[in-house]
């Protein structure tokens, strides 16, 4: 009897499945011009660096496939970028430079440190090598910490979640959150990736929490980014943009920069302060 | 519009000449099972003077007194009844019809004659049989009246296999549609493949697409007025069904014959008990992860109770639900939704020329998502409920002079985006949510004018208002609609309708979905409002056809919409989401029905324009809808053989819906311990790019039988017969060397556009019976 309803169903899903038909077509998309791309996170103790590029046509080409050839060509070179902050102007050169810890790939940087300073605003300027220009404007904000990390293992298995709690420490002002959730290393892809802001929190403290997905001896990164209205915009219109693609229940939308000028550019200035706790899983 | 106020008051307020007349009176039914027939023909034999029934059976002809005269009435599919009468002094004359003695009955594409409608003020106005729909080849087999309505000129179905309705290039919610006068939220099932109304159990479906009478208010561009049967008050019967996905059945009888009778009507899928075997079955074994299950049902039922020769007490209710569960150890997780509505109503007689029906009401919708992982728990619901109260006057002033006017007050209760979530143990908790309402007030006075043999005119005025928070809106609608009989086969008729909308769904989605939620006007939030013009011909070719050719253009105000990236979840301040703007749209129909002989059907043509603007994105400039199509086409032909057998085609061909898609792309890095994303969509202008055009036949075979017991029949549809791949969305797929959909640092090597279609060839096999 169960193997009858069985192969019912079954009949029932194939009959489904072979509804999902998906083959690819020839379209034609709007026109698009090039826009330069920015994205500078100042965090404070690291090193000033950007990242400045230019958009592609949707189907443009993207070469061979090589990734470090690949952003070779669509950096934008040449161009004078000076971030102002106070009386300072620290002018950032064009050095490609990548990341070992973390793989991220920068093309204008300084051996100048980000100072710790939550008062006082960022200004960048860039003008590129044709003379166009791109402004932008920001303040970094500190990071909340990390209460703790409780590890907690299931009842019924060895495996273990852990629970990271943060204490907003104001209710009355929205603040914006983006919070990392990455194994093993920093640069493996994040399990958790999502931006959150207090408007729904009523006890004042925060949880996020991962799935029993752990087992003893594991490392897990809990990271919590206290991030601006620009930023939490910006990045809501990538993450929403890119999940728009292929769903068609989804409304995209344009993308939120906070760079503007002459350039007509795309991106993101803005300050990233993180509170970060590394925890080894142990019963 | 001043002008248009000007006709309206001059029109209106016209004298009302005195006259001896008499009156005859009653009310029209089916003489096989007592249904009472909603707009049946009735007239004077080669006179001007003739009405028609009203929706709940009753007439009142007003004529000159005169020695004696034959009183006419027919309804199509029945055969029609002639009574010589002396006509000195008022009458009550109650009007039975027997369905039609040709074997064609079940062939009526239409209630209402050709004749009759080319006579009619009315105009953008379908009226649709459940015989019609039955015939119709449909989706899985389950007969749908919505999407019967989807067929007709003018109206766009929305997204493939989707019971949306699109009117005049208006919006998903600016549809009202109602259920014996209770309004119906969400009339759909899972995610809009299947409508929530159960053919059975329907008597009648009217679809104002324009020239709304003064009775309908509340939203902009259409009103689906549905009409549950009444019950057989002369002997119990049944009918039924069993499909591939749902079975149904309907039984109905007298409680008292010719005095009450009932009705209840019940239908429900199957899937969920295969799921639920099998993950029964599987329990015991840890590798397998269980199925969700998912159902639908509907149960209609109502009763009603002729009390006296002067009042009759109709209740009736409707229960629909949608149910998701799926649940393991460590996870449970509940998603139901579903429309409740509740009818009393009372019919009274006053006088030959008064008749009366006073109606409360009850609707809700609702949804709730629940979910469970150990020590935390989650809730959102949102909901929807109005208590409306409504009284509704028809008058026969004189012969010439046919008034009807009314009141109605609706409360509404909204439960916007209510989330709970927190630990077991309430360290930690989050809610959101917010609780509104509003009341919405409508009066309005209509007078039907046969003003001259060849002229008839239809003015009315409704004052709508809306109440909320200390915020009051108050607006006029004016409505009028003429008539012009060019000569006996050509008629011209014009029309304009201004309608308001107080309350808006939040949905950007532009596809109807179970988490969709209504939000009232506000201080904020004006009410959306439309100006609909119209004008028409209609044309009798004889033999049964009717060519029908309409031309319209509407204009919106305050019409709602939502900033890009609009957060339209768990948030308490949903307002700062809006954007607010407006449209027009404009275009022409053309029909060509025939529904009378043994083939019946029609070819409806559709050519129009939609655009919206003025709103905050996009700099104001004005940009096209989703589903702004040029041209729409549809073929619905229809054939009986024999008494046994009939046939059936449905050839429907579209312009693509509009798309959003990215012009550009960039790569982006993000920060430490953030993904490296090689392809962000960089997306432009709204709806600039253009779908497939979209076409699809359809085909039918109904066979009959005529055992003892009553009728069956065997129903075959082909949906989509030559599987045709028609795009249910595009989407742009990067494709890596790897062959990985998601790899790390790597780089596309090329990005290519697929096409996803959902439903190819679909054969379904539907047993039905009646007894």
């Amino acid at each position: 009897m169960n193997l009858y309803k069985t192969s019912l169903f079954a009949l029932f899903v194939i009959g489904l499945s072979a509804c999902n038909l998906n083959r690819e077509v020839d379209i034609d998309l709007p026109n698009y011009e090039s826009q330069p791309v920015v994205e500078c996170y100042l965090t404070p103790g690291s090193t000033y660096k950007l990242t400045l590029t230019k958009s592609n046509s949707y189907f443009d080409p993207f070469g061979n496939g090589d990734l470090l050839q690949y952003l070779d060509a669509i950096q934008i070179k040449n161009a004078r970028v000076e971030i102002r902050h106070g009386l300072d102007t620290i002018v950032l050169a064009n050095t490609p430079t990548l990341d070992p810890v973390t793989l991220k790939a920068y093309n204008y940087v300084s051996d100048q440190m980000v100072p710790f300073d939550f008062e006082g605003s960022f200004e960048l300027y860039i003008q590129l090598e044709d003379g166009r220009e791109i402004t932008g404007l920001t303040n970094i904000l500190a990071a909340i910490p990390i209460d703790s990390v409780v590890v907690s293992f299931n009842e019924t298995d060895t495996l273990a979640r852990t629970l990271c709690y943060i204490t907003d420490p104001d209710l009355s002002t929205r603040q914006y959150f983006r919070r990392f959730l990455n194994y093993d290393s920093l640069d493996s892809i994040p399990e958790q990736d999502f931006i959150t802001d207090d408007q729904l929190i009523e006890s004042g403290q925060f949880v996020f929490g991962s799935g029993y997905e752990n087992r003893v001896q594991d490392t897990v990164f809990n990271t919590i980014a206290t991030i601006d209205k620009a930023y939490f915009s910006f990045i809501t219109s990538v993450m929403n943009s890119a999940a728009s693609n292929g769903n068609p229940f989804a409304q995209p939308g344009v993308i939120k920069s906070n760079v503007f000028g002459s350039a007509k550019p795309l991106g993101i200035f803005t300050g990233y302060a993180q509170s970060q706790i590394m925890t080894i899983i142990a019963k | 519009m001043k002008c248009i106020y000007l006709l309206f008051l001059t029109l209106f307020f016209v004298p009302l000449h005195a006259q001896q007349v008499v009156v005859i009176s009653g009310i029209c039914k089916d003489a096989s099972n007592g249904e009472t027939l909603l707009g049946a023909n009735v007239e004077l034999v080669s006179t001007i003077y003739g009405t028609t029934s009203n929706d709940y059976g009753f007439y009142s002809l007003s004529i000159p007194a005169q020695d004696s005269g034959t009183i006419r009435c027919s309804y199509l599919g029945y055969d029609a009844q002639e009574y010589r009468l002396p006509l000195m002094a008022n009458q009550k004359l109650q009007i039975r019809l027997n369905p039609g003695s040709s074997s064609l009955q079940e062939v009526v594409v239409t209630a209402n004659s050709n004749q009759e409608r080319m006579l009619s003020t009315k105009m953008s106005v379908e009226r649709i049989t459940v015989q019609q729909a039955k015939l119709i080849p449909a989706l899985f087999g389950e007969v749908d009246i919505i999407k019967t309505i989807q067929l007709k000129p003018g109206i766009n179905s929305g997204t493939e296999g989707s019971s949306g309705l699109f009117v005049r290039g208006g919006n998903l919610d600016q549809n009202l549609i109602i259920l014996d006068e209770a309004v119906v939220y969400n009339a759909n099932h899972l995610f809009g493949f299947f409508s929530t109304f159960n053919a059975d159990a329907i008597k009648d479906v009217q679809v104002f697409k324009g020239g709304f009478p003064a009775e309908y208010g509340g939203r902009l561009s259409s009103v689906i007025d549905v009409q549950l049967k009444d019950g057989n008050n002369q002997k119990f019967a049944g009918s039924g069904g069993l499909g591939l996905i749902a079975s149904r059945l309907t039984l109905e009888g007298p409680i008292q014959k010719d005095k009450s009778s009932f009705i209840i009507s019940g239908r429900r899928t199957y899937v969920d008990l295969f799921t639920r075997a099998i993950n029964k079955s599987n329990k015991d074994n840890p590798e397998s992860t269980p199925i969700p299950n998912y159902n639908f049902y509907d149960l209609n039922a109502k009763l009603n109770f002729q009390l006296g020769e002067k009042d009759r007490l109709f209740f009736s209710g409707y229960l629909g639900q949608d149910v998701f569960k799926f649940e393991d150890n460590a996870f449970d997780f509940d998603f139901n939704w579903g429309n409740t509505t509740a009818t009393a109503r009372w019919n009274h007689i006053f006088s030959n020329k008064l008749f009366s029906n006073t109606t409360a009401t009850f609707s809700d919708y609702q949804y709730t998502i629940a979910n469970r992982v150990t020590g935390f728990s989650f809730k959102l619901d949102s909901k929807i409920r109005d208590y409306r109260l409504k009284t509704d006057f028809d008058y026969a002033l004189n012969p010439k002079h046919s008034l009807n006017m009314g009141l109605e007050m609706t409360y509404h209760e909204f439960t916007v985006g209510r989330i709970k979530a927190g630990t077991d143990n309430g360290d930690i908790s989050f809610s959101a949510g917010q609780l509104l309402d509003g009341i919405e007030y409508a009066a309005y006075v209509a007078d039907e004018w046969t003003a001259t043999e060849k002229l008839k005119i239809s003015t009315g005025l409704r004052l709508s208002a809306f109440s909320n928070e200390g915020q009051f809106y108050a607006r006029p609608e004016p409505r009028i609609a003429a008539r012009y009989l060019l000569d006996e086969r050509w008629s011209l008729k014009a029309s304009y309708a201004k309608m308001n909308q107080y309350i808006h769904l939040v949905s950007n989605s532009g596809i109807s979905l179970p988490t969709d939620i209504w939000y009232p006007s506000t201080k904020n939030v004006k009410p959306e409002s439309s100006d609909q013009f119209a004008l028409g011909v209609n044309y009798l070719l004889g033999k049964g056809f009717l060519l029908n050719h309409e031309v319209y253009y509407k204009h919106y105000s305050n019409l709602i919409d939502f900033v890009d990236h609009a957060q339209l979840f768990a948030n308490d301040d949903l307002e700062q989401e809006f954007s607010f703007g407006k449209g027009y749209a404009y275009g022409t129909e053309f029909s060509i029905e025939k529904n009378e002989g043994k083939l019946t059907g029609w070819i409806g043509y559709t050519l129009a324009w939609v655009k919206r603007g003025e709103f905050s994105f996009m700099d104001g400039r004005y940009f096209s809808p989703r589903y702004d199509r040029r041209h729409n086409l549809t073929v619905v032909a229809m054939y009986q053989w024999n008494k046994r057998i009939s046939t059936s085609a449905t050839f429907i061909f579209g312009n693509g819906d509009k798309g959003w898609l990215p012009a550009g792309r960039f790569a982006f890095q993000d920060v430490p311990g953030g993904q490296f994303q090689p392809v962000v969509p960089v997306y432009g202008d709204r709806n600039t790019f253009q779908m497939p055009d979209y076409h699809r036949l359809d085909l039918g075979i109904v066979i009959k039988f005529f055992p003892k017991w009553g009728e069956s029949d065997l129903t075959i549809s082909v949906y989509n017969a030559y599987s045709r791949r028609n795009a249910f969305f595009i989407y742009l797929a990067p494709e890596y060397a790897s062959g990985n959909e998601n790899p790390v640092l790597e780089v596309p090597e090329r990005i290519a556009a697929k096409q996803v279609t959902l439903f190819p060839i679909l054969p379904s096999l539907t047993y039905n019976f009646k007894f």
